[in-house]
C-alpha cells in the first residue's frame, strides 16, 4: 500500500470511528424534532415534544429528584473522599489502614449489581431491626454516596501523591499549626481535584440506574429509572427531548470549562516565557 | 587539628547540638551522635554526599524529625522537643516550595501573618524584603511566573521576613543552572550578611561550602569526618576521605621509613618522600601522602633537590585558560594529576603527549594521612 493510499484509509477510519459514537446522539437531537408519535419515523419538525415534555410532571419529577440526589450525594463524596484520601496519604502507619484503603477501592471493581444487592439486603435487615430507614431518596443517596466516595478519594489521593509535600512543610516552618496547614496551604492546593472529584460523583450519580434500582421505594423514581422503564414500554419522543436538553447542557458546561482551561494554560505559558526573558 | 567538641568559642554558642543521633527502623543510623557549636553570625556549611546524613541533621534542626538521640539547643534554650511551627527558626527549601496559589508579598507576608502581626507593619517589613531581594516590581506575580533565580530570592526573602535566629538553607543554588549559580552564591552570602542572621547550610557542592561558608563540616556515614574553617579543611585535611572529597589530591601510598624529629620517610612505590610531620608514626604503617594538583610543578628538567620529585610521561593535557592541567603517568602506572598556572608555564609550552616530565613540589604541600 503506499502512503496516500494509507492515508486515506486512516481518514476513513477515523471518519468510521466518529460515525459510530456521534450518530446516534445526532440521530437522537434530530428525532427530538420530529412530529411523528413514533420515534423511527420522520414525519416534519415540530417542537411538539418538548412542550410534552414540559407538561410530564412525573419525568420532572424525577429529573428533579435526581439533581438533588446527585448534588447532595456528590458533596457527601466529596467530603468523605477528602478526609479518607488526607488520612491514607498522610498516615503511614495506623491500625486498619489496610483495611480502609482496599474498602475505598473496592466500590470501583465491585459490580454496581452486587454493590446493590448488598446494600439493599442489609437496609431490609437494618430496617426490620430498627424500623428505619425507609427505602427512599435516602437509602438511593446513601448508595450513591458510598460508590462517589471511592471514586473521590482516588481523584483526591492521586493529587495528593503529586503533590509537595514540602510546601506543607513549608507552611508549618513559618509557623502553621496543622489545622492551619490544612486549610492554608493543602485545601486550596486540592480545590481542582474537589472541583473535579465533584463533577465526577455527580455525573455518576445523574446517570446511575442500577443501584437506584435496588435502593429506591415507591414514589422514588430517579431521571434514569424512569427513562429506563419507559424504555421497556415503548419510547417516548418526549425522552428525546429531554436527552437532547441534556446534552446542550452539557456541551455547554465542557465547551466552557475547556476553553476557560485552554487560555489559562496559554496565559501560563506566556508569563512563564516572560519570565523567563527578564 | 579542630575537633567538633572542642570548638573554640568563648560564650555560649547560638546553636548547640549535642551527641544528636538518628536511628530509623532500630538499626539505620542516618545521624550518628553529632555535636557541634554553631557561634552567632555564622554560616555553617554542611558538607557530604547523598545519604551521608546532612539532610537529616538539618530536617533535625528545623523541627520535621526527632533526634532519637541528643539534645538541641538555640541561645542556651533546649528545643529539642519544640515542634517546627514553634521554633524560632526558618528555612529555605531546596525547591524553593514557594506556595503557588499565593502572589511574591502573599508568600513572604505568610510567617508573619501567623504570627498575628498588625496589617500595616507586615506590608512595611515586605516592602522591605522585596526591595533586599530587588523584586520590588514582581509583588504582585504568581510564583510560576518568575524565572528560576527570581524564585529563589523569593524563598529567601519568605524564610528572612520573620528574622529567624536562624537560617536553614537547604541546598539554596542546587536548582540553579551554573551560570547563575556562581553569581547568585555572592549575592546570597551578601544578603545574609547585610541581615547578619546566623546561617547553617547543607550541600553537596565543595565549591559552594567553601566559598560560602566561614566553617564547615565534612559528613559522610552520619558522622562528621572534620569540622574547620574552609581554608583549614583544603589545606590540612585529616583523613584520606576528607582530602578526597574537598577538590582534587594526589595521594603517595607507603609504610613509613623512617621517623625522624621533624620528618617522617615515606616509601612510595615511585619515590621516597620527605614529609615534614610533628607526628610521630611506627615505622612500617602505612600512611598516605596528599599533594593538591595546584602545588605541583613540571620540568623537562631533573630537579635540583634529591628527594621529592618523580618522574613520569604525560598521557593527557588539558588547557583551561587560566591553568593547564595535565595527567603525568609514572613507572609504577599512578596516574598523577597536575595543575600548572598559565603564566608560570611558558617555560613548558612546547610540553606535549608522550614528553618525559619530573613532577616536583615543596615540602609544604605534602599532608601526612594517617587515616
Amino acid at each position: 500500500m503506499n502512503s496516500t493510499a494509507l492515508k486515506w484509509f486512516g481518514r476513513s477510519w477515523m471518519l468510521l470511528v466518529y460515525a459510530f459514537l456521534f450518530l446516534p446522539i445526532f440521530t437522537l437531537v434530530a428525532y427530538s424534532f420530529n412530529d411523528s408519535q413514533l420515534v423511527t419515523v420522520w414525519s416534519h419538525a415540530s417542537l411538539r415534544w418538548y412542550k410534552a415534555l414540559m407538561q410530564d410532571s412525573d419525568l420532572i419529577a424525577a429529573v428533579m429528584l435526581s439533581l438533588k440526589i446527585a448534588f447532595l450525594s456528590a458533596l457527601i463524596s466529596v467530603f468523605f473522599g477528602l478526609f479518607s484520601a488526607f488520612a491514607l496519604h498522610r498516615y503511614r502507619r495506623f491500625t486498619g489502614r489496610g483495611l480502609l484503603s482496599s474498602l475505598a477501592s473496592t466500590p470501583l471493581v465491585m459490580p454496581d449489581v452486587i454493590v446493590g444487592l448488598s446494600l439493599l439486603l442489609m437496609l431490609v435487615s437494618v430496617q426490620q431491626a430498627l424500623g428505619y430507614p425507609e427505602r427512599g431518596l435516602f437509602t438511593i443517596l446513601l448508595g450513591h454516596a458510598l460508590l462517589g466516595t471511592a471514586y473521590a478519594t482516588v481523584v483526591v489521593r492521586s493529587r495528593l501523591t503529586e503533590m509537595d509535600s514540602k510546601l506543607e512543610e513549608a507552611a508549618m516552618d513559618l509557623g502553621c499549626r496543622p489545622w492551619q496547614v490544612f486549610t492554608l496551604v493543602t485545601l486550596p492546593l486540592l480545590m481542582p481535584a474537589l472541583l473535579s472529584a465533584f463533577l465526577l460523583t455527580f455525573t455518576l450519580s445523574f446517570d446511575d440506574v442500577v443501584l437506584s434500582s435496588f435502593l429506591s421505594g415507591p414514589g422514588y423514581s430517579t431521571m434514569p429509572m424512569v427513562i429506563f422503564s419507559r424504555a421497556r414500554l415503548g419510547l417516548n419522543p418526549s425522552i428525546n427531548a429531554l436527552a437532547t436538553v441534556t446534552i446542550v447542557i452539557v456541551s455547554v458546561v465542557v465547551i466552557a470549562s475547556t476553553l476557560y482551561s485552554l487560555r489559562q494554560d496559554r496565559q501560563r505559558k506566556r508569563d512563564i516565557a516572560l519570565a523567563q526573558h527578564e | 587539628m579542630e575537633n567538633a567538641s572542642k570548638s573554640p568559642l568563648a560564650n555560649e554558642p547560638l546553636l548547640r547540638i549535642e551527641g544528636v543521633s538518628k536511628i530509623y527502623d532500630g538499626h539505620i543510623k542516618a545521624v550518628d551522635q553529632v555535636t557541634l557549636n554553631v557561634a552567632s553570625g555564622e554560616i555553617f556549611a554542611l558538607l557530604g554526599g547523598s545519604g551521608c546524613g546532612k539532610s537529616t541533621l538539618l530536617r533535625m534542626l528545623a523541627g520535621f524529625e526527632t533526634p532519637s538521640q541528643g539534645r538541641i539547643y538555640l541561645g542556651g534554650t533546649d528545643i529539642t522537643e519544640l515542634p517546627a511551627y514553634q521554633r524560632p527558626i526558618n528555612m529555605m527549601f531546596q525547591s524553593y516550595a514557594l506556595f503557588p496559589h499565593l502572589s511574591v508579598s502573599d508568600n513572604i507576608a505568610f510567617g508573619l501573618r501567623r504570627d498575628g502581626m498588625a496589617k500595616e507593619a507586615i506590608a512595611e517589613r515586605v516592602e522591605a524584603m522585596l526591595k533586599l531581594v530587588q523584586l520590588s516590581q514582581y509583588a504582585k506575580r504568581k510564583p510560576h511566573q518568575l524565572s528560576g533565580g527570581q524564585q529563589q530570592r523569593v524563598a529567601l526573602a519568605r524564610s528572612i521576613a520573620k528574622q529567624p535566629k536562624l537560617l536553614l538553607l537547604d541546598e539554596p543554588l542546587g536548582a540553579l543552572d551554573k551560570k547563575l549559580r556562581v553569581s547568585t552564591q555572592i549575592e546570597l552570602v551578601n544578603i545574609i550578611e547585610e541581615v547578619g542572621v546566623t546561617c547553617v547550610l547543607v550541600t553537596h557542592d565543595q565549591e559552594e561550602a567553601m566559598t560560602m561558608a566561614t566553617r564547615m563540616a565534612v559528613m559522610s556515614a552520619g558522622s562528621f569526618l572534620q569540622v574547620g574553617s574552609p581554608k583549614a579543611i583544603y589545606q590540612q585535611p585529616n583523613s584520606r576521605q576528607v582530602a578526597d572529597f574537598i577538590g582534587s589530591v594526589n595521594i603517595f601510598d607507603g609504610p613509613v621509613k623512617e621517623n625522624h624529629t621533624h620528618y617522617l620517610l615515606v616509601q612510595c612505590a615511585d619515590a621516597l618522600l620527605r614529609v615534614p610531620s610533628i607526628q610521630a608514626c611506627h615505622d612500617g604503617i602505612a600512611v598516605g601522602v596528599a599533594i593538591r594538583p595546584e602545588k605541583m610543578a613540571l620540568s623537562r628538567k631533573k630537579p635540583t633537590a634529591k628527594i621529592n620529585h618523580v618522574s613520569g610521561v604525560i598521557t593527557e593535557m588539558t588547557y583551561f585558560g587560566a591553568h593547564t592541567s595535565y595527567h603525568v603517568k609514572l613507572a609504577s602506572g599512578k596516574v598523577l594529576q597536575v595543575q600548572v598556572q598559565s603564566q608560570a608555564d611558558e617555560d613548558n609550552a612546547d610540553l606535549s603527549w608522550g614528553d618525559q616530565v619530573y613532577v616536583s613540589w615543596g615540602d609544604s604541600a605534602m599532608v601526612l594521612l594517617t587515616q
